[in-house]
């Protein structure tokens, strides 16, 4: 049955994160822009309230309520983190996006022995690598080699842009086995940290979401067991599927916190309007900007029901990846429009802390049309879908 | 819990929509469209489905739908052809408002003719909602209801009326105000309320609104009250009830799931159309400038779609008014805008041809722009 209620369990994965987020990360949201530094309490905070807390009690209610749901928690927490601070919402101790590919297509002893080392009650991160500098959306075409050399892979390459790549424990890397296979020839391998050839190169300085690390990593003669290649099951296409399944699961997330950054914009924008608004303002143009906003406030729930839904088949087991593109460039363009108007409406008047937010998540909001698939690449995933038989270049 | 599939039965009731959309609705579109009106045989054969009479069994109808499910039917209706949907649902508001509003009394009195086995699919009912100064929405409404001592005095206009004018029950949309020349601020906050017109009725001039830009195929007429007085029994229920207000919203909410049905109409068109068009020796979908436009328009329709449901959810779980009036004026204005960007895309992805009357584009792109 259609219903736009959410449950116990979902309720709590919203509030519980909103009051994490509000104390954890609003706090020291600017200061950590400022320095592209997070204190390590943060991190211990985030152990206990967010795992220990907010995420694991959605956890138990949800078990209690006899649905698969962990994909709609996730998201729906997402928002909430993104609205405290997107670039600590990435920087959340956990496997991040390391976990999906090791869950979909490790082994279950894989999943053991590399999941297992985040259940310690340490800090421990994840990173996924893809991107080249010669490559990003074109995924199919990376050049970082994997060559079987006895009981190890050694793997040579240069990967950029890698959230947490310089504090992940473990990195899963795609690399190709067989240049000539193209996509087919392409694998997932788990890269220890520390490993002998693993070298992290430059911390990228960025317009937003600044307090992310955002790492170069160089491969060269990076030995690692050939247990740690991620292609259990063996089928041909299976490590290219896996690269493009993770994202299946992971666009609605990047969608979830692109609303969260909207909403709080949008909400900035209202309390602006109300309380710091310059004595002397037109009635009509105060009208006009309260029009923008309710606007700009469907449109956020639109968005947000795009990646619910999306979520929502993730957890169905339902084939979302047009869906989960949909929820992702939504969000991705929304995110653009709704911090750009707060910008727009909010520069007359004083500096304020409020103001310097707004113009944060301003500069935070355009990597949401860039990662997890670029704006145009969104775009060709549904339509490549609402037209399965048409090759779409 | 969040829910994002229709039951079973509403499955099987949107599959009965869609048939009847794909067999009756669009190969009739453009007659209906020239005859400004359905065909006598249309609306029979809606009836005997039963989907135009959702009122309570006892008097005579198949049984109250949730709005969940009529947002369904809408856009496979509107799927079928806007103007035609439009046609059927402005009917039904009419007596749908006194069923939601209106005293058991009243529901006694009106109903019973449209759910009547032989004769109710000749009934025409009407809601009379926009106004000459305004859009659907319901700070908008200015028509105004004076209370004397024989009843109400009305005054004000109406337009867009779908059934206007022949419309066997008329019912109208009003602000309760309590004294004479009251200023338009004190008319806006007056009690919103609903009438059933007596007819014929001294003081209302009707005209039939002619040389439309679309919806042709929902015959439609403008109202001007000068001094109306209707007999305090034309009231339905009380002023400012939740009853009008439910009435009121559940229009809008339909009119957001037509113009749903007029988008998904002119997408899947324009799809079909750009899978088999060659330009340059390949079908133009292939090329990103037509085919991100279409990926576009299917986002944004499943974001308008899923707004509107979220009000029709609402909607049958009561939620409060103010809520109601939110969620499905935004689902309105967002529907309408998103369908009048897909059918004028439409048009584009098609070319010239998109411009001819050879095909439906530019009829379901004068439809909803007239969905204003
Ligand atoms: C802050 C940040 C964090 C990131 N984190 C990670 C991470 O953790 N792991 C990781 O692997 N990567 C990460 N990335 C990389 C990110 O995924 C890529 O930047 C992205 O996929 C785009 O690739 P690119 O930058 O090489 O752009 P390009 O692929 O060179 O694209 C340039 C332009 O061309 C367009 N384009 C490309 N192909 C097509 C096409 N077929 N049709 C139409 N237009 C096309 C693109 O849309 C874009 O506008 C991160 C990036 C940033 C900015």
């Amino acid at each position: 049955m259609i219903d736009f209620t959410l449950s116990k369990a979902q309720q709590a994965a919203r509030e519980y994160a909103h009051q994490v987020a509000l104390e954890e990360m609003r706090p020291i949201s600017l200061e950590c822009d400022r320095t592209e530094e997070i204190p390590e309490s943060f991190f211990w905070n985030m152990q206990r309230r967010y795992w220990g807390g907010a995420a694991a009690q959605a956890r138990a209610f949800g078990q209690d309520e006899g649905v698969r749901q962990e994909n709609l928690l996730t998201v729906i927490s997402q928002e909430e983190m993104a609205w405290g601070d997107a670039a600590l919402a990435t920087a959340i101790p956990g496997p991040g996006l390391a976990a999906p590919p090791i869950l979909s297509q490790g082994t279950p002893e894989q999943q053991a022995r590399f999941l297992g080392i985040y259940m310690d009650g340490q800090l421990h991160w994840g990173a996924l690598a893809l991107t080249e500098p010669g490559i990003g959306s074109d995924v199919a075409g990376m050049s970082t080699t994997a060559v079987l050399d006895g009981d190890e892979w050694v793997i040579n390459g240069h990967k950029h842009y890698i959230t947490n790549g310089a504090r992940a424990d473990l990195i899963v890397t795609f690399a190709t086995i067989d240049k000539r296979l193209g996509r087919e020839g392409i694998r997932p391998f788990v890269v220890p940290k520390g490993t002998p050839g693993l070298i992290v190169g430059r911390i990228e300085k960025k317009m937003g979401l600044r307090a992310s690390q955002t790492a170069e990593l160089i491969f060269d003669n990076c030995r690692i067991p050939k247990e740690n290649m991620l292609a259990g099951r063996g089928e041909k296409k299976e490590g290219f599927k896996a690269a493009m399944g993770t994202l299946d699961a992971t666009r609605p997330m990047v969608g979830a916190m692109a609303v969260g950054i909207a909403r709080a914009a949008y909400e900035a924008a209202w309390e602006w309007l109300r309380e710091e608004l310059p004595a002397g303002y037109p009635p009509q143009q105060r009208r006009a900007w309260e029009e923008e906003l309710e606007e700009l406030g469907q449109e956020i729930e639109m968005a947000r029901f795009l990646v619910w839904r999306a979520a929502w088949m993730a957890d169905r087991r339902i084939p979302n990846s047009k869906e989960a593109s949909m929820s992702k460039a939504y969000a991705g363009a929304l995110v653009m429009k709704a911090t750009a108007t707060a910008v727009r409406i909010t520069a007359p008047g004083e500096d304020s802390e409020r103001k310097q937010l707004i113009q944060k998540w301003f500069r935070d909001a355009k990597v949401f049309d860039i990662f997890e698939g670029t704006a145009q690449i969104q775009r060709l995933v549904i339509a490549r879908r609402l037209f399965p038989n048409i090759d779409i270049p | 819990m969040l829910d994002f599939a229709p039951t079973e039965e509403q499955e099987e009731i949107r599959k009965l929509a869609q048939s009847l959309a794909l067999d009756h609705l669009r190969p009739h579109a453009r007659r209906a469209e020239a005859e400004q009106d359905s065909s006598t045989e249309l609306r029979l054969t809606l009836a005997q489905t039963g989907l135009t009479s959702p009122f309570p069994e006892e008097y005579g109808g198949s049984g109250p739908l949730e709005a969940v499910t009529y947002t369904l039917i809408a856009e496979e209706l509107a799927y079928g052809d806007p103007g035609l949907a439009l046609n059927i649902i402005g009917s039904l508001m009419g007596p749908l408002t006194v069923w939601l509003a209106g005293s058991h009394e009243q529901q006694q009195q009106y109903l019973p003719p449209f759910c009547n086995p032989t004769s109710g699919y000749l009934q025409r009912g009407s809601l009379a909602f926009a106004e000459s100064t305004g859009t659907y929405r319901l700070a908008d409404i200015r028509l105004q209801a004076r209370r004397t001592s024989e009843g109400y005095l009305l005054t004000g206009t109406k337009r867009d009326v779908v059934h206007g004018q022949r419309a066997d029950l008329r019912v109208v949309l009003a602000r309760l105000v309590e004294n004479e020349n009251e200023n338009e601020d004190k008319v806006a906050e007056g009690k919103l309320c609903a009438f059933v017109l007596p007819s014929p009725l001294e003081g209302l001039s009707i005209q039939a609104e002619a040389e439309k830009l679309g919806l042709q195929a929902a015959p439609s007429a403008r109202y001007r009250f000068t001094q109306a007085q209707v007999p305090a029994s034309a009231l339905l229920g009380e002023a400012g009830s939740s009853g009008v207000v439910r009435a009121a919203t559940l229009y809008q909410i339909l009119r957001a799931a037509l113009a749903c049905g007029t988008a998904r109409a002119a997408f899947e068109y324009c799809s079909a159309y750009a899978r088999e068009r060659i330009a340059f020796g390949r079908p133009i979908v292939s090329y990103q400038g037509i085919a991100f436009m279409i990926a576009e328009m299917a986002m944004k329709l499943d974001a308008a779609r899923l707004l509107t449901w979220r009000a029709a959810c609402s909607w049958d779980r009561g939620e409060a008014d103010e809520t109601l009036i939110r969620e499905a004026e935004s689902a309105q204005r967002q529907a309408i805008k998103m369908a009048q960007a897909a059918t004028t895309d439409a048009i584009q992805v098609m070319g010239g041809a998109g411009f001819m009357q050879d095909h439906p584009a530019e009829m379901w792109m004068r439809d909803a722009a007239a969905m204003e």
